[in-house]
């Protein structure tokens, strides 16, 4: 059989079958956790209770399906050891998304909104809005998503800058976390910590390495290592054996086309 | 089932059909994620940028200072004008003066300082070797003024296997990404449009 011939729409039905099949029998898998989660999980379990920590949702709708997982491990985390969550987004796509899911998740732990927590919504331009953060947050952002002004939130109105947070975390599917080493992180000594996409790893490795960031936990398997460090299994466990098998599918494929492909120059 | 889960369902479908061949549901799918993507953006910045930014406190707390940054940015316009258009070069030259004067300091630091002083590790480990290797090689590769030949072309030629690991490294990585997103609108549409399982 000539496999240069074969129609690929073959090989994305093969692909949609190696998905739907493992998720149509809800099967989930183990997982063994890795430094680069430990690491992150080990910086908000250090804090105290009733500390600040800044959640900053750096992503669109478009990867929402990687960064959900992710970021609903990261906050129920942050709300199980009961710290005052600052949520923010710098990217204009993640406001609504980033608002959705904080309230999401502080509803299922009785937080309330202004005492617990808070959202202060969308900066255009982030390099101001990183930098202008250091000096005062409530100067960048004088009002909250709901319009209100951030000082009547009593909780929250001795915000200075970033000598008040012992943690920014940023959920990003794309380079901003470099933006916050460039800027948060080299100018004030912020510690930044971060989930990321996966795709993203490669590109942030450098700052793991140097300790201008800390984590990260990346993708599903990441979103799956912090649903075990914190004993709730979810949505990231199912999703990872349909991705076991896509792997391993994927990996099938780059083998069987090469062998095609050698076959075919040997004649 | 919501409108808002059938009207994600038809637009999944519309988008996942491009795979059997391009079609006009596709197309109509694509265009108007387009549109409405740009117009939420339009939104967002009009409401956090010119009436935040701009008229309320011009209106409301009667800061005059703001019509400076306002006219300047106004400026910015007078590209579209083929007499006028030197008059953009002004707030351009603040933005790109100011931009670099912010910029440069902190990414020598954390570009160019912290990262080499992360790859300065003693070589009394493994890991400390590979690095130093990796990067000597890697940056041998990216010099163009010698001719890669002899040991120089060796050193070149280990750079690229650097590199390659780390294109594998990177292709794997997007692999999980990409699968993930599939995995998410299958799990979409067989969970919350098909109720296949709840």
């Amino acid at each position: 059989m000539d496999l240069s011939r074969l129609d690929r729409r073959v090989i994305f039905v093969l692909m949609g079958l190696a998905v739907i099949i493992p998720i149509l029998f809800n099967i989930t898998t183990d997982v063994e956790i890795t430094r680069d989660t430990l690491d992150i999980y080990n910086e908000i379990e250090d804090l105290e209770s009733g500390e600040f920590v800044m959640i900053s949702f750096d992503f669109e709708a478009s990867s929402y399906p990687e960064m959900y997982p992710l970021a609903l491990a990261t906050l129920n985390h942050l709300f199980k050891k009961n710290l005052k969550v600052i949520g923010l987004a710098l990217f204009s796509e993640g406001t609504a998304i980033g608002y959705t899911l904080l309230s999401e998740v502080a509803g299922r732990y009785g937080k309330q909104y202004g005492a617990d927590y808070i959202y202060l919504g969308f900066r255009p331009q982030y390099v101001s809005a990183i930098l202008g953060m250091g000096e005062s947050i409530i100067k960048v952002f004088p009002e909250d998503y709901l319009k209100r002004p951030v000082e009547e939130y009593s909780e929250f109105s001795g915000l200075s800058g970033y000598d008040d947070l012992p943690l920014v975390v940023s959920i990003a599917d794309g380079s901003m976390p470099i933006h916050w080493a460039d800027y948060a992180n080299a100018r004030y000594q912020q510690k930044v910590a971060v989930a990321c996409a996966a795709v993203m790893v490669t590109a942030f490795k450098p700052y793991f390495e140097s300790g201008q960031l800390i984590g990260p936990a990346a993708g599903i398997k990441g979103a799956a290592e912090y649903e075990k460090l914190l004993k709730q299994r979810g949505i990231a466990h199912r999703r990872l054996f349909a991705q076991s098998t896509t792997h391993v599918f994927i990996i099938v494929m780059v083998i069987v086309a090469n062998l095609a492909a050698f076959r075919g120059r040997r004649r | 089932m919501t409108v808002e889960t059938l009207v994600a369902a038809i637009f999944t479908i519309a988008i996942f059909s491009f795979l059997y061949k391009e079609n006009p549901f596709y197309r109509a799918a694509e265009h108007i994620l387009v549109g409405v993507s740009v117009g939420y953006y339009l939104v967002i910045l009009v409401e956090e940028t010119i009436l935040s930014k701009v008229a309320k406190p011009l209106i409301y707390d009667r800061n005059l200072l703001v019509i400076i940054p306002a006219v300047l940015g106004l400026l910015m316009f007078a590209r579209l004008s083929r007499n006028k258009g030197y008059i953009a070069r002004i707030p351009l030259a603040l933005l790109i003066g100011a931009g670099a004067g912010v910029s440069i300091p902190a990414m020598l630091w954390a570009r160019v300082l912290k990262q080499m002083a992360a790859s300065m590790l003693p070589l009394q480990t493994i890991s400390g070797i590979i690095i130093l290797v990796g990067v000597v090689s890697t940056l041998a590769y990216f010099y163009f003024s010698r001719e890669q030949r002899g040991w120089f072309g060796y050193m070149a030629k280990t750079g690229t296997y650097f590199l390659m690991i780390f294109f594998g490294a990177t292709f794997g990585y997007t692999v999980m990404s990409r699968v993930t997103l599939l995995i998410g609108r299958m799990e979409f549409l067989l969970y919350d449009f098909l109720g296949i399982i709840g």
